[in-house]
C-alpha cells in the first residue's frame, strides 16, 4: 500500500507535552512554507503521476535525504496549490488548464515551468482491436463511426451510440466533437478515471465494442488491446473555444511545474525535480507495476530504481 | 397514503388512486369504500393531480422549465470565481479570517498528528486502551475490561492490517473536528435551546443540514481555503456539529420543568439555573448528540478525501483509483473498526456516567478515577518523549498481514461470475440493462415529458396531504429555484434515479426488515452486518457495482440501495418489533396466524416508524445518487464532481444548489407533520 | 407563633383549637400574605380583561369564547396569617396551582395587589424577588422537582448553594434537614434510588433547609399512595407542631383539606367560591358546589358541638358530663353513648348548652339547618 509518508516533523527530541506542542506548531508552519525540509508534490489522479511521484520521492528521500510529501490533487487544484505554495511541483501537467496556466505562469509568475517530462501524451478515440479488425474502414475516418453506431447502442445511450467520455477534470471536447460533426452518439462522461478503466476491462473482457476518450501514456494499454480512431488533425488554437471544435487533440509534451519560490531557491531537490526526464515506457513499466501487478508504489519505484541506475543518476544535482 | 383504512378487508379491491377513480367494479364493499374514498378531499385532490400530471404529460410530450423564467447564474458565478482567485491572497476578509480560520485548524490537526506520531505505536496503543479503559469506569467491571479490550483489539488489528499511519491521520482529524463540532454544536445548542428567537432561525436551518448531502457543499469550501485539510475540517464541523447543536437544544428543552421551577422558586438567577440545573438534566441528550456526531464527523472525514483529507479516506479513495478493491477494503475495515471504537467509547463513558448520576458514586472510586486520568496525561507526555526511541514510530513491517490480493482476486470471482455468469438467469449486467430500459428510461423520460406546472401541482398536493401548506409551498419553491437556474432537466434525471432507488431500497428494507423483526436467527446475523455497512465508507461499493453493473446510473442506484438499506431495515424492524405488545397478544388471543398477525397488526401498528424508513431513505438514496456521480451516475452528481475536480464554481454549485432543492423537497414530501425528530 | 404551636399539641381536635387561636393571631399581627383582587389571566392581551367589568361577568367559557383569554385566576382576595396552614383547595383546573405560583411570582400576577409581610411583591425588583425566594418563601412541588444527578444530601443543599453558603457549612446543614425529615443515612443516595415518599421528604427538607418563613406546597403528596400520603401529612403536622412555620398547601383532596387546614378556601373556576374553617365549609357550604363537595365528609369528624347544642334547660345545666363548645360531635357521640346522658357545653366556666342524642344525630344525618336541598346539587354536579 503506498503510504504518504509524513514522517517525523522535527519534533523527536520535545520532552513534555507542552514543550512538544509548540515545538510541533513551529516545526510544521515551517515545513509548509515550501523550504528544503520537506517537497510537496502534486500528485495528480491517475496512475501514470503515481509512477512519476514515487520515483522522484523515492530518490530524493533516498539520495538526497530530503523529504517529500505527495499530495494527491488534480490540476486544476494543484495549480491553486503551486501558486499558494502549499505545493512544490507537479511533474505531469497535461495543460488541461490553459486558463490557470495563463494566469499564474504568465501573469502573477508565481508558477514557473520546470521544463519536459519526456514523457508524450496523446488523447484520442479509441475502439478495441477486435472490433477495429473487423471494421478497418471506420478506423481511418472517424465519420464513418456513423454507420455503426448501432452497434455502440447500450441502455444507458438509447436511440444512439455510446461514447465513453473521460473523467471531469481531464482536457476534451468530445461533446463539442459529436454535436459539431453530427455524431449519432451519446457523450456519456466517466466519473472518474479509476471508473472508466473497470467499465472497459468489463467491456474488453466482454469482447463487446466500445467507443472511448483513451490516452498514452496509460498502463493499461498493456492489458488492453486499443486502436485510435483517426480525428481531424490538431492545429494550435482549433479546441478554442471548444464549442466550436472541429479537431482532434494535441500530442504533448508532458510539462512539470514549479512554484516559483520553489524554483529559485534552487535548491538540490529543486534541481532534481529540473533534472527528471523519462521516458514514456519507464513510466508505463513503473504503473504497470503498480496498477497493473498492484505493487506498492515504493516497492515499483524501488524494483525500478534498482535497474536502472544509469537512467537516475544524471538527475542528481552535482555536489 | 391518505385512503381510508380498510381494518377487516379480505379483498384487495382497494387499489391505487388513480386506478379507483378510472374503472369501478361492482362489488359489495366498493360503494361505501369508494363514497368514503371520495369524500375524503385529500385523495380526490390527488387523484386529480395525477390525472393532469398523465395526461398533460401525454399530451405535451415536453415538459422542460420554460426559459423566460430561468436567470444565467453562470456569468456572476464565474465572476465570482475569478474575483476569488484574484484576491484569494490579498482581500482582507482572506487575510484576516478565512486565513486564520484555516491556520488554525492545520495547525490544530499537525500538532495533534505529531504527537501521536512521537508517542509511536505503542504509546498511542497504550494511552489509547487506557483511555477507552478510562472512560468505561477505570476499574474491572466488564464494561471497563471489554471498552479497554476493544480499544487494544482495534490499534493492533489497524496495525496488522498495514494501515497505521492513515488510521493515526484519521484519527487525528477526528479528534480536531470533534472538539470543534462539539463546541460549535454545543453553543448553537445552547442558543436554541434557551431562546425561542435562536430556535426559530436556527431550527429550518439543522433542518435543511440534516438533507443536505455533504457532496454539495465541498465546492464553496475548497475555493474558500484551498484544497487541504482545513477545508476537510471545516466541511467535517459544518456537517457534524447539527446533531449536537438538535440535541442539545433538545435537552435543555426537555429538561424536567419542575426541577427547573425549583430552581427558579429557591431563588436561583438564570446564570445558576442554567449551569446547576439545566444542563445538567440535558446531559443525556448532549450525549447521545456527541456521539452521533462523533460518528458523523467520521463518515465525512472519509468522504472529505476528495477534498485532501488525507487519512484512511484517501487511502480508499486511491486505492479505488488504481482499481486496488482489496486495498480499499482493508483502508474501509479500518474505518469501521474507528468506528466501532468511538462508538463503544463514547456509548460506555455515557453508560457510566448515567450510573453516576442515577447510584452516585463513592469518593474514594472518584479519586481513583481522576488519578487514573491524571496517570493517562503523564503517560500521554511520557511516550511523546521517549516513544520513538522505545519502539521506532512506524508499525513495524514483519508485523502485518497482506490480505488485499486475495480480496481483490474473491471480488474479481465473484462479480465476474455474478455479472455475467449465472445461467438461464443472465446475471447482474443483463438485469441491469433490464431495470435501466424498463425502469430507468421510462421514468426519466416520463418526468421530462410532464410539464413543469404538473409536476409542481402534484409535489404540492403531496405536500399538503403528508404534511401542512407549508411542506407544499417549500418543495414548489425547491422545484422552481432548480428551474429558475436552468437545470430542470438535469435535475429531473436525478430524481428519476432517485425514486427508482427509494423505490428499490424501501422493498429490500422492508422485506430483510420484516424478517429481522421476526426471525430471531436472521436478526442476529444481520445485525454486526448492518452495523459494518452503515459505517462503511460509501466509496468502496463504487467500483465492485461496475464490475457487477457497468458503469452508468443503474451502478449509482445499485450503490445507493446498498448505502440505505441498513437504516431502512434497522428502522422496519424496530418498528415492529416495538409494536404494543398488548395489541399482539390481543391478535394471538383471538387465534390469528402469523400472517395475519403481520398484515393485520404489526404492519399497521409500525406505520410511523415505515415513514420515518421512508423519510430517512429518501435523504440517505439521495445522497449517494449524488456520490454516484463518480461512477457514471451522470446528471446532478457528476456537475458536482465536475466542479469539484475542476475548481469550477458556475458548474459545481448550482448544481449542488439543485441537490439541495431536491433533498429538501423529498424530505418535505416524505416527512409527516409531527415527526421532525429522527433518530 | 408558639401560642399557635402549644394550641397544636393536643391531638385530635387540632384543627378546630388552632383554627381558634389562629383568629385569635389575626388581631396581634398583620397578615403574612395579603392578597387583593389577583388576576392571572393566560392568552392575548391578557392585561385588558381584569379591569373590563363587563369580561369580569362572564363565565369561562364565555370569556375564552369572547377574547381567546383563559382567567386561571379571577379577583381573588385573602390574607395568610401567621402560623396557620392555610390550604387552598380546588379541583385540577381551578387555578390553586397558578394561585401559589403567582404568591412569589413564579407566574406573574395579571392584575391586584399581593404583599408579604407588608411588602408589595409586584413591584418587586429582581434582586429583591430573589431575596423573598431565596430566604423567606421556598416551595415544594408536586413532581418533587429534584435534580437526578445530585445526591440527597445536595439536593437538600440546593437553596442554601443557590444562596451561595460555603460547602461545608451547607452540607451539615442539609444533612440537619434530611435527618428531621427521616431520612438518616440515605444522603449520598439519588433521587432515583429512592421512593416516591422518600422524594418528596427530600423536596421537603430542601424547603425547610433555607428556614422560610413561609412554606408552600403546590399538591405535594398527590403522586403519592394513600398510606404514604397519610404518612406525610402526619409529617406536615409534626413539623407544623414543631416549629409553626406559616404554610400555604394546595390540594385537590378535600380530606387533605380537612385534615391539615386552618382555613380553606375553596377554588373553582379560578375563584375563591368559600373561605373559611373546614367546620365552617362542612357545616355551612356557601353554595350548592361546596355542598356536594362536603358531602360525603364524616361530618361528625369535622364539626364541634357549638353547632349541635341547644339551649339547656334548667335541670339540664346542672347535669351530665362537662366538654368545651370545640370538642367534635364523635367524641360527644362517645361521652354520651358512655354516660347515656347529655353533655353540658361548658365555656369561661358557663354552661353555654348541651347535646344529647338527638341533637347530635341531626348532625351527623345532616339535617341541621345548612344542608339542604340534595336533588338540587346533583344538577350542579353534573354540570361541573
Amino acid at each position: 500500500m503506498r503510504m504518504k509518508r509524513i514522517g517525523t516533523i522535527g519534533v523527536a527530541g520535545a520532552g513534555i507535552l507542552g514543550v512538544l506542542a509548540l515545538t510541533g506548531c513551529a516545526a510544521d508552519t515551517k515545513a509548509s512554507g515550501g523550504g528544503d525540509d520537506k517537497v510537496v508534490l502534486a500528485e495528480p489522479s491517475w496512475v501514470g503521476a503515481t509512477a512519476n511521484a514515487a520515483v522522484v520521492k523515492k530518490l530524493l528521500e533516498d539520495e538526497l535525504d530530503v523529504k517529500v510529501e505527495a499530495k494527491q490533487m488534480d490540476e486544476p487544484v494543484a495549480f491553486d496549490a503551486l501558486n499558494s505554495g502549499k505545493a512544490d511541483a507537479i511533474l505531469e501537467d497535461w495543460h488541461g488548464v490553459p486558463k490557470k496556466e495563463k494566469l499564474y505562469v504568465e501573469k502573477k509568475k508565481t508558477v514557473v515551468s520546470g521544463g519536459d517530462l519526456g514523457v508524450v501524451g496523446h488523447i484520442g478515440w479509441f475502439v478495441p482491436k477486435y472490433w477495429a479488425d473487423k471494421h478497418p474502414d471506420a478506423v481511418k475516418d472517424f465519420k464513418k463511426l456513423n454507420k455503426y453506431y448501432k452497434d455502440f447502442r447500450t441502455s444507458e445511450s438509447g436511440k444512439l451510440g455510446h461514447f465513453i467520455g473521460a473523467a471531469p477534470s481531464y482536457s476534451q471536447h468530445d461533446k463539442e466533437l459529436i454535436k459539431n460533426f453530427d455524431m449519432k452518439f451519446k457523450h456519456i462522461p466517466s466519473g472518474a478515471e479509476a471508473a472508466q478503466l473497470k467499465e472497459l476491462k468489463r467491456l474488453y473482457d466482454a469482447k463487446k465494442p466500445f467507443l472511448t476518450y483513451w490516452w498514452e501514456p496509460q498502463w493499461m494499454n498493456e492489458k488492453i488491446d486499443m486502436v485510435e480512431v483517426k480525428l481531424p488533425k490538431h492545429t494550435p488554437g482549433c479546441e478554442v473555444p471548444a464549442s466550436k471544435a472541429k479537431c482532434g487533440y494535441e500530442t504533448n509534451q508532458l510539462e512539470k511545474f514549479l512554484n516559483a519560490d520553489f524554483a529559485k531557491s534552487n535548491s538540490k531537490a529543486a534541481q532534481f525535480i529540473k533534472n527528471f526526464h523519462w521516458s514514456t515506457e519507464d513510466q508505463n513499466e513503473v504503473a504497470g507495476m503498480i496498477a497493473g501487478e498492484k505493487m506498492d508504489p515504493e516497492d515499483a519505484a524501488a524494483k525500478w530504481i534498482k535497474e536502472n541506475k544509469s537512467k537516475w543518476e544524471k538527475w542528481i544535482p552535482k555536489k | 397514503m391518505s385512503s381510508p383504512t380498510l381494518t377487516k378487508d379480505e379483498t384487495t379491491q382497494s387499489s391505487p388512486p388513480s386506478s379507483g377513480s378510472s374503472g369501478p367494479r361492482t362489488t359489495p364493499e366498493a360503494p361505501s369504500a369508494l363514497a368514503r374514498f371520495a369524500a375524503n378531499p385529500k385523495a380526490l385532490a390527488l387523484v386529480v393531480a395525477a390525472l393532469v400530471v398523465i395526461v398533460s404529460g401525454l399530451v405535451s410530450g415536453d415538459g422542460t422549465w420554460p426559459h423566460s423564467l430561468t436567470a444565467d447564474v453562470k456569468s456572476p458565478l464565474n465572476d465570482l470565481d475569478n474575483w476569488l482567485v484574484d484576491n484569494r491572497d490579498t482581500h482582507w476578509i482572506f487575510l484576516y479570517f478565512l486565513l486564520h480560520l484555516s491556520n488554525t485548524a492545520q495547525v490544530c490537526y499537525d500538532t495533534l498528528l505529531s504527537l501521536l506520531e512521537s508517542m509511536s505505536y505503542v504509546g498511542v496503543i497504550v494511552v489509547g486502551t487506557l483511555i477507552a479503559w478510562a472512560a468505561g469506569g477505570a476499574d474491572l467491571s466488564r464494561r471497563a475490561l471489554r471498552t479497554g479490550g476493544t480499544a487494544l483489539a482495534v490499534f493492533v488489528v489497524c496495525g496488522v492490517l498495514d494501515v497505521w499511519e492513515p488510521t493515526m491521520e484519521t484519527l487525528a482529524l477526528m479528534i480536531v473536528a470533534v472538539v470543534f463540532s462539539a463546541l460549535l454544536g454545543g453553543l448553537l445548542g445552547l442558543a436554541s435551546g434557551l431562546s425561542d428567537r435562536c430556535e426559530k432561525i436556527l431550527r429550518p436551518v439543522f433542518d435543511t443540514m440534516q438533507v443536505m448531502p455533504a457532496f454539495a457543499y465541498l465546492l464553496p469550501l475548497i475555493l474558500m481555503f484551498d484544497i487541504g485539510v482545513p477545508s476537510a475540517l471545516i466541511a467535517t464541523v459544518i456537517y457534524a456539529a447539527p446533531p449536537m447543536a438538535r440535541l442539545t437544544s433538545l435537552g435543555l428543552r426537555q429538561a424536567d420543568p419542575t426541577a427547573l421551577e425549583a430552581a427558579t422558586s429557591l431563588g436561583a438567577d438564570a446564570r445558576q439555573r442554567l449551569l446547576t440545573a439545566r444542563l445538567p438534566l440535558a446531559r443525556k441528550q448532549m450525549m447521545l448528540g456527541l456521539n452521533q456526531t462523533i460518528m458523523m464527523c467520521l463518515s465525512m472525514v472519509v468522504l472529505a478525501s476528495l477534498i485532501g483529507a488525507g487519512g484512511l479516506g484517501s487511502e480508499v479513495y486511491e486505492a479505488l483509483g488504481a482499481l486496488k478493491i482489496g486495498d480499499a477494503l482493508v483502508a474501509g475495515i479500518a474505518v469501521v473498526l474507528l468506528a466501532v471504537l468511538l462508538d463503544r467509547t463514547t456509548a460506555a463513558a455515557g453508560e457510566r456516567l448515567d450510573d453516576v448520576a442515577t447510584s452516585g458514586i463513592s469518593r474514594t472510586v472518584e479519586r481513583l478515577r481522576l488519578a487514573v486520568w491524571g496517570g493517562i496525561v503523564v503517560l500521554i507526555g511520557v511516550f511523546a518523549a521517549v516513544g520513538t526511541a522505545i519502539a521506532g514510530n512506524e508499525w513495524p513491517e514483519g508485523w502485518v498481514v497482506d490480505f488485499s490480493n486475495s480480496v481483490d482476486t474473491a471480488v474479481d470471482w465473484f462479480t465476474d461470475h455474478l455479472g455475467s455468469g449465472i445461467p438461464v438467469l443472465g446475471g447482474t449486467i443483463t438485469w441491469a440493462q433490464g431495470f435501466t430500459e424498463y425502469v430507468l428510461n421510462p421514468l426519466r423520460d416520463g418526468l421530462l415529458a410532464t410539464p413543469w406546472w404538473g409536476l409542481a401541482l402534484l409535489v404540492a398536493v403531496i405536500g399538503w396531504i403528508v404534511g401542512t401548506w407549508r411542506a407544499a409551498l417549500t418543495g414548489v419553491i425547491c422545484l422552481a429555484l432548480i428551474g429558475w437556474m436552468r437545470l430542470w432537466d438535469v435535475a429531473m434525471d436525478t430524481l428519476s434515479q432517485v425514486l427508482a432507488g427509494l423505490f428499490l431500497t424501501i422493498i429490500v428494507g422492508v422485506l430483510v426488515g420484516i424478517l429481522c423483526a421476526r426471525v430471531q436467527r436472521v436478526d442476529r446475523i444481520m445485525r454486526p452486518v448492518l452495523d459494518t455497512m452503515q459505517t462503511m465508507p460509501q466509496f468502496v461499493y463504487l467500483i465492485p457495482v461496475i464490475a457487477l453493473v457497468g458503469q452508468n446510473r443503474t451502478g449509482g442506484i445499485l450503490a445507493a440501495v446498498i448505502y440505505a438499506a441498513p437504516a431502512v431495515i434497522r428502522i422496519t424492524a424496530q418498528g415492529l418489533r416495538t409494536v404494543d405488545p398488548a395489541a399482539m397478544e390481543a391478535s394471538t388471543s383471538l387465534g390469528a396466524t402469523g400472517k395475519q398477525q403481520l398484515f393485520g397488526v404489526q404492519l399497521p401498528l409500525a406505520r410511523k416508524s415505515m415513514l420515518v424508513a421512508l423519510n430517512q431513505g429518501v435523504v440517505l438514496v439521495l445522497s449517494m445518487v449524488v456520490i454516484a456521480g463518480l461512477i457514471g451516475g451522470g446528471a446532478l452528481g457528476y456537475m458536482v464532481v465536475q466542479g469539484l475536480s475542476k475548481g469550477d464554481l458556475s458548474q459545481g454549485f448550482p448544481a449542488g444548489i439543485a441537490i439541495v432543492c431536491l433533498g429538501i423537497m423529498l424530505d418535505r414530501l416524505s416527512q409527516p407533520v409531527g415527526k421532525r425528530v429522527r433518530d | 407563633m408558639s401560642e399557635a404551636a402549644e394550641t397544636t399539641a393536643t391531638a385530635e381536635n387540632e384543627d378546630a383549637q388552632t383554627n381558634v387561636k389562629a383568629n385569635d393571631n389575626d388581631t396581634r399581627t398583620g397578615p403574612v400574605f395579603s392578597v387583593r383582587n389577583l388576576w392571572k389571566v393566560f392568552g392575548p392581551k391578557a392585561d385588558r380583561v381584569p379591569g373590563d367589568p363587563e369580561h369580569a361577568a362572564l363565565s369561562q367559557t364565555e370569556l375564552r369564547e369572547k377574547t381567546g383569554c383563559t382567567a386561571a385566576v379571577r379577583d381573588v382576595s385573602f390574607d395568610v396569617h401567621k402560623g396557620e396552614v392555610f390550604v387552598v383547595m380546588g379541583l385540577s383546573g381551578s387555578g390553586k396551582s397558578t394561585l401559589v405560583r403567582c404568591l412569589t411570582r413564579l407566574i406573574e400576577p395579571t392584575a391586584g395587589t399581593l404583599e408579604f409581610n407588608g411588602e408589595d411583591v409586584i413591584s418587586m425588583g429582581k434582586d429583591a424577588l430573589r431575596e423573598l425566594r431565596r430566604h423567606r418563601a421556598s416551595m415544594v412541588f408536586q413532581n418533587f422537582g429534584l435534580l437526578p444527578h445530585r445526591s440527597v444530601l445536595d439536593n437538600v443543599a440546593y437553596g442554601l448553594e443557590i444562596q451561595g453558603m460555603a460547602k461545608a457549612v451547607r452540607r451539615e446543614r442539609a444533612a440537619e434537614m434530611v435527618a428531621k425529615v427521616g431520612l438518616e443515612g440515605l444522603g449520598e443516595r439519588r433521587p432515583g434510588q429512592l421512593s416516591g415518599g422518600q422524594q418528596q421528604r427530600v423536596g421537603l427538607a430542601r424547603a425547610l433547609a433555607v428556614d422560610p418563613q413561609v412554606l408552600l406546597f403546590d399538591e405535594p403528596f398527590s403522586a403519592l399512595d394513600p398510606l404514604i400520603r397519610r404518612d406525610m401529612q402526619e409529617e406536615v403536622i409534626r413539623l407544623h407542631r414543631e416549629e409553626g412555620r406559616t404554610m400555604i398547601f394546595i390540594t385537590h383532596d378535600l380530606s387533605e383539606a380537612l385534615r391539615l387546614g386552618d382555613r380553606i378556601a375553596l377554588m373553582r373556576d379560578g375563584e375563591i367560591v368559600q373561605l373559611g374553617t373546614p367546620e365552617e365549609i362542612v357545616a355551612n357550604p356557601a353554595d350548592d358546589y361546596v355542598r356536594d363537595f362536603v358531602r360525603d365528609v364524616p361530618r361528625e369528624q369535622v364539626i364541634s358541638v357549638r353547632r349541635a347544642m341547644r339551649p339547656a334547660d334548667a335541670a339540664e345545666a346542672a347535669t351530665g358530663t362537662e366538654i368545651t363548645p370545640e370538642t367534635l360531635v364523635s367524641d360527644a357521640i362517645a361521652t354520651v353513648a358512655r354516660t347515656g346522658e347529655h353533655c353540658r357545653v361548658v365555656e369561661d366556666g358557663h354552661v353555654r348548652g348541651v347535646v344529647d342524642h338527638a341533637s347530635l344525630l341531626t348532625v351527623v344525618a345532616g339535617l341541621d339547618k345548612d344542608s339542604a336541598g340534595e336533588d338540587g346539587m346533583e344538577r350542579e354536579v353534573a354540570a361541573v
